[in-house]
């Protein structure tokens, strides 16, 4: 068990840079998610924590020690690919003794930890197969089964589930879980679906384009997100983006008025100085934060173009374009495309945004 | 359907005429032939007469001996020397990549009589620079072509030179088949570099290996063209005579036909078996 402290990493493929001066600290134990869009650095950045990259500046360390110019295999870490990566000419215990083997671990030894990762993983009925024989799930389970025996100051995930079925998703997603808290290991993971991000981390980094947006716990960055990107990013479905403009200003609160829907006025108390009269804003109401008419602080009118059940709950998609709205609500169960309805937004679970996205709290 | 396969067999009834009377029918007239006693006219059926021969011809004996010669000690070089040239092709810190691969490619497209012309002048007694070279380390000259031993040597370098780079390219586009991130997972595994070639690109290249070795023991088994230009038509003395080169001495100087048909189905025969006990031997484990 280790931490693991990014400062100031950089990573740049030529001139051009992907990873932009990156700042995490990773407590020992813990599980960080790096979620982010395809292309945003953070498989890079986790390959460079591996070893698999080199930086092009700044520092990694792990327990404490500052790896920059340590080998890959001597930084005590285990890495699960995204696409298994296991040895297809060995069957499933050879897959998961061959570093032990290669490396002259005592044979007891080696034998004892491939037990218990099997174990742990259930694929003791598995040992003999080899990886072509197995399906995706067991698959990947193995790739876990390798990282575990090598009992890793530091797990890396690389994506692990993305290339499994739905269902299978959600049953290795909790596996991982249980694992995490099975072993109590520093645990880093990648991906670029905020639903495993949000139900596996302790903490979340999000990052866009290289550049770490916000770190924070799952619901720190649900409730409280720091930008339009964080805000958008997490949460499903997204967060609904509406124009608006600020027509009143007073001590503490801005009233800004909705651009499509014209005469919805809302107050929004504010801890900063509030933006000139006329200026250009943008309100983020999350679906589930639609209250019936009246129930809120401004009532907006919309027409349902298509109404979604999904059983458990079900969504109202109205509008269309910029101004397209989702809309979660007890109520829409009973909706149909066509229908017009009026929904009710509240000023404390609305958050407000500049044009460049940044929050104004 | 039947109406459709009807339609595409006429199609292809050019194909299969010209393929009948130019591949198959030589193929059974050939087997037919070896049981026939051809040195005289008319040919006559004689079962025996060719086979017969065959099995106590010293000449035979001495050409299987040479083509089994260079078979076993060529053949692994070779497999052995590409699978070097590929790695080393394929490594990241190779520059000019593009041009190597073409360098060790071009031995096959250079035509077989100026290649063998130029290894002639190459490893010529007095002025070849494969001499010059010896005796500038101070080792006596070779006489490549009047010694069994050395011509042999000669005949194996030069196939080695010809094929090798061909094999390599083969074993090249199976190199990058197998994914970096098997190589990065033993990385993490602390599993060195050349325990992963041993290991991993090895095994993942087997039925690369397997592939080239096949089309190099058939090739070698058909091996003709160095013993004819390089060393003068299987000299010296018959001491690189090939199974291929007495087939060519046999139906085409001698016009014994039967007798050379013969020989060519003992190649082909041979082939195959050293082929399948290859296979067999090579196997994946169930």
């Amino acid at each position: 068990m280790a931490a693991v402290t990014l400062t100031n990493v950089v990573k740049r493929f030529g001139g051009f840079g992907v990873v932009h001066g990156a700042n995490i600290d990773i407590a020992e134990g813990e599980f960080v998610v790096f979620v982010g869009p395809s292309g945003c650095g953070k498989s890079t950045l986790l390959r460079m924590i591996a070893g698999l990259e080199d930086i092009s500046a700044g520092e990694i360390a792990i327990g404490g020690k500052v790896v920059n110019d340590v080998e890959a295999a001597e930084r005590g870490i285990a890495m699960v690919f995204q696409s298994y990566a296991l040895y297809p000419h060995m069957t499933v215990e050879q897959n998961l003794s061959f570093g032990l083997r290669m490396n002259g671990n005592p044979k007891p030894d080696t034998e004892r930890r491939v037990r218990r990762a099997a174990e742990i993983l259930r694929i003791d009925e598995l040992m003999h197969r080899r990886p072509k024989q197995l399906s995706g799930g067991q698959r990947q389970r193995v790739a876990i089964g390798r990282a575990i025996v090598r009992e890793p100051q530091v797990f890396l995930f690389d994506e692990p589930l993305s290339n499994l079925d739905a269902e299978l998703r959600v049953q290795m997603r909790v596996e991982i879980s249980r694992l995490h808290k099975e072993l109590g290991v520093t645990m880093i993971y990648v991906t670029h679906d905020q639903t495993e991000a949000m139900t596996l981390a302790d903490r979340i980094v999000v990052l866009k384009a290289g550049n770490v947006e916000q770190i924070g716990a799952p619901l720190d960055l649900y409730d409280d997100p720091a930008n339009r990107f964080v805000a958008g990013f997490i949460g499903s479905p997204k967060m609904n983006f509406m124009p608006a403009r600020v027509v009143e200003t007073g001590p503490g609160a801005a009233t800004v008025e909705l651009v499509n829907h014209a005469g919805a006025r809302l107050s929004k108390p504010l801890q900063s100085t509030p933006p000139a009269v006329g200026a250009e804003v943008v309100l983020g109401v999350r679906p589930e934060h639609f209250f019936d008419a009246g129930k809120g602080d401004c009532d907006i009118a919309v027409k349902a173009d298509v109404a979604e059940h999904l059983g458990s709950v079900s969504y109202v998609y109205a509008g269309a374009g910029d101004d397209e709205l989702i809309i979660e609500r007890e109520a829409s169960r009973q909706r149909a495309s066509g229908d017009h309805l009026t929904v009710a937004i509240k000023a404390d679970k609305a958050l407000l945004f500049d044009t460049k996205g940044a929050r104004i709290r | 359907m039947r109406h459709q396969n009807a339609t595409a067999y006429r199609f292809l009834t050019p194909y299969l005429l010209i393929f009948s009377i130019f591949w198959v029918w030589p193929i059974i007239s050939s087997f037919l032939i070896s049981f026939q006693a051809t040195r005289t006219v008319p040919w006559r059926f004689a079962p025996t007469f060719n086979w017969g021969r065959l099995i106590g011809d010293p000449a035979f004996y001495n050409a299987l001996k040479n083509t089994l010669l260079i078979l076993v000690i060529q053949v692994p070089v070779m497999i052995s020397l590409a699978i070097v040239m590929a790695v080393l092709l394929n490594s990241p810190l190779l520059k000019v990549r593009g041009l190597y691969r073409f360098a060790f490619f071009a031995p096959v497209v250079v035509g077989e009589v100026a290649y063998s012309a130029v290894f002639r002048l190459m490893f010529n007694l007095n002025f070849g620079i494969i001499n010059k070279l010896l005796n500038s380390v101070g080792l006596p000259s070779v006489d490549w072509f009047s010694n069994v031993t050395p011509a042999m040597a000669l005949i194996m370098i030069a196939v080695t030179w010809r094929w090798a780079g061909y094999n390599a390219i083969i074993l090249l586009a199976g190199l990058q088949s197998i994914p970096d991130d098997v190589y990065e997972a033993a990385t993490l595994d602390r599993v060195s570099k050349v325990k992963q070639f041993f290991y991993i690109t090895l095994p993942l290249l087997k039925p690369i290996i397997v592939f080239c070795a096949v089309l190099s023991i058939i090739g070698t088994m058909q091996l003709f063209t160095e013993p004819f230009l390089i060393t003068e038509r299987g000299g010296p003395g018959g001491g690189t005579e090939t199974l291929g080169l007495l087939l060519y001495r046999q139906g085409f100087r001698s016009l014994n036909f039967g007798y050379a048909s013969a020989v060519a189905y003992t190649m082909a025969g041979l082939a195959i078996a050293i082929t399948l006990v290859q296979l067999w031997l090579t196997r994946d484990p169930k």
